[in-house]
């Protein structure tokens, strides 16, 4: 087990990841639609805690999420990906802090879990083209979300477990 | 001297020409603190809204009985129950309410879901304690709907956004926007007779037969209680 997921009460933080996902607050929607908190918190967790660390929260809180909604797609093929990616990024260097950096990654990660969401609703016959205003809105709005909240957990994590990466945090530039 | 009983008759064959306008408009002027005010038009509406409300009751009732001579009710499951909007996710990749109510309170999976306005979805799952309420748009929804100005039968599609497809069976419906779309009078899977929307668009081109969109009566946006019952 990695030195953050040791902590109990840091795996507990992502309980918030439904919660904010069932309460879906209004004042933090595009157009009607949510942001990916999982994604908002997956992405400063695995950059922190590495990937095996990264793939296996990304698959139980997918499972989670799965389970607060009816119907066959699931999140769980998006979300282990993302976590393992993030967290070999998280293990090489140049260390990985810059808002701009970690915007770009939860874009990126959001891009990829609605297309992965997408191409299930295809497979199964379902697809339509509300489908892609929903994988925009979607990929905005946690874009633009992840500079301010992933940079703060990533800052809290790195504090928490700063032999993670043989050295210890650097100051955001 | 006669000019001034000629200015008196020029008078009064102006009055004649104009249809007594000016007499009319100077009835007008001392009559307005007697006119009818808006009291009155308001008396008149409640009155015309009680009317509509014992006629509703009384054909609703009447409804039962000849349903029930049909043998087309099922009494046992007929109850009402009110339940809290607790989670609402109207957009994005699934489109559900999550109530307040559960099994422990007697809500069963199938069950029909209703707002002020007409049914917003089925309960898709439940816990003891809440149920999940698929809601007519999501991509997922499938329901059979009835078009009661044409009488035919169609297949209610959500589609991801807020007018979900309806998709009739045969062709030549000769829907129109405007007609009203509601479960199916026989239905057994939900309550029959529940307004569900209004077909907005059709569109007669589509293979292999029409296709409408229509927009839904219900406003899911805006219900903080829902009701839930059985078929």
């Amino acid at each position: 087990m990695s030195s953050l997921a040791r902590r109990r009460w840091t795996l507990a933080t992502a309980l918030l990841v439904p919660v904010l996902a069932l309460a879906a607050p209004a004042a933090l929607q595009l157009d009607g639609v949510p942001p990916s908190w999982a994604v908002l918190w997956l992405l400063p967790w695995a950059l922190a805690d590495g990937p095996l660390s990264g793939a296996a929260a990304g698959l139980a809180l997918a499972l989670v999420l799965d389970g607060l909604h009816p119907g066959p797609l699931s999140q769980a093929p998006a979300l282990g990906l993302l976590g393992w990616w993030w967290g070999r990024l998280g293990r090489q260097a140049p260390l990985i802090q810059r808002s701009f950096n970690l915007g770009l990654l939860a874009l990126l990660g959001a891009a990829a879990l609605g297309a992965s969401l997408w191409l299930q609703q295809i497979w199964q016959g379902v697809g339509t083209a509300a489908a892609l205003h929903t994988l925009l809105a979607q990929t905005l709005i946690t874009a633009l979300l992840a500079p301010m909240l992933c940079s703060l957990q990533l800052l809290l994590w790195r504090r928490l477990s700063p032999g993670n990466r043989g050295r210890t945090l650097q100051a955001d530039r | 001297m006669a000019w001034p009983w000629l200015a008196l008759l020029a008078v009064f064959g102006a009055v004649r020409l104009s249809k007594g306008a000016a007499v009319i408009d100077a009835y007008a002027l001392l009559s307005r603190p007697f006119w009818p005010g808006t009291a009155q038009s308001d008396w008149l509406r409640s009155a015309q809204d009680l009317d509509r409300q014992v006629r509703l009751q009384q054909l609703e009732a009447d409804n039962r009985r000849l349903r029930g001579l049909l043998e087309l009710d099922r009494a046992a499951g007929s109850a009402v129950r009110g339940a809290p909007v607790i989670s609402r996710q109207a957009g994005g990749w699934w489109q559900q309410l999550v109530i307040g109510r559960g099994a422990l309170q007697g809500v069963r999976s199938g069950d029909a879901v209703l707002a002020p306005g007409g049914l917003l979805g089925r309960v898709a799952s439940v816990t003891p304690t809440t149920a999940t309420v698929l809601l007519l748009t999501d991509s997922s929804s499938r329901i059979g709907v009835w078009v009661g100005r044409v009488r035919h039968h169609g297949l209610l599609v959500g589609v991801g956004t807020s007018r979900p497809v309806l998709r009739f069976i045969e062709r030549d419906v000769g829907a129109r926007p405007g007609d009203l779309v509601t479960t199916s009078p026989a239905s057994t899977l939900l309550p029959p007779n529940l307004t569900i929307g209004v077909i907005q668009r059709v569109n007669e081109q589509a293979v292999p037969a029409p296709e409408a969109v229509v927009q839904l009566s219900a406003p899911v946006h805006a219900v903080d209680w829902v009701q839930v019952r059985r078929p």
